[in-house]
């Protein structure tokens, strides 16, 4: 979800592309704080499992760094794939 | 991408009432809403069935890159599906 959809909008009127514009924005900010908590969450749940102490252990530390990146790394990957069927391009099996 | 850019310049066009504009917009939003919720489901599901949750690395390798290849291309043939199954099975009204 990106603001280039707004190249659709280009022939809209400008008063509706502003208001479309603020809507994808909302969009946007809701979709990125759902991101950030469903990534604490699920790196949370696959990386800490002991409670010895207060402090994450430098293993947990490692793992959730990795977590992040590659659920990152993944999601945009999925981006891609998703923009060019959207798109309608065919790609091999 | 979006169908109801063309109702919106036709609507503006026409001077259509502010209540069909506003139905137009809500049509809008809907479907934004909808695509987002897609995207953030398909990345999900595909995270959990593709990667390997031990983290041994922060980058993906080229299994990983496949499988999410393929899983993003059959959970959108199965989107599409399911779509011609419900829009066919839909009671007259």
């Amino acid at each position: 979800m990106d603001k280039s959809m707004l190249g659709d909008l280009d022939s809209l009127p400008e008063e509706d592309k502003i208001r479309m514009s603020a809507m994808i924005d909302q969009l946007q900010i809701r979709d990125s704080l759902r991101m950030y908590n469903s990534l604490v969450e699920r790196c949370f749940s696959d990386c800490v499992d002991n409670f010895r102490r207060k402090s994450l252990d430098k293993q947990e530390e490692t793992c959730v760094r990795r977590c992040a990146e590659k659920f990152l790394k993944h999601s945009m990957r999925v981006g891609m794939r998703f923009a060019e069927l959207n798109q309608g391009a065919a790609t091999q099996d | 991408m979006f169908t109801w850019v063309e109702d919106i310049t036709m609507a503006a066009k026409n001077g259509s009432t502010t209540i069909e504009k506003e139905q137009i917009f809500g049509m809008a939003e809907q479907e934004m809403e909808y695509r987002v919720d897609l995207f953030n489901r398909l990345t999900k599901i595909c995270f959990d069935k593709c990667i390997d949750k031990r983290y041994k690395e922060s980058e993906l390798n080229m299994g990983e890159n496949s499988c999410i290849d393929r899983c993003v291309s059959k959970y959108w043939q199965v989107t599409n599906l399911i779509g011609q199954l419900l829009g066919s099975n839909r009671p007259p009204m």
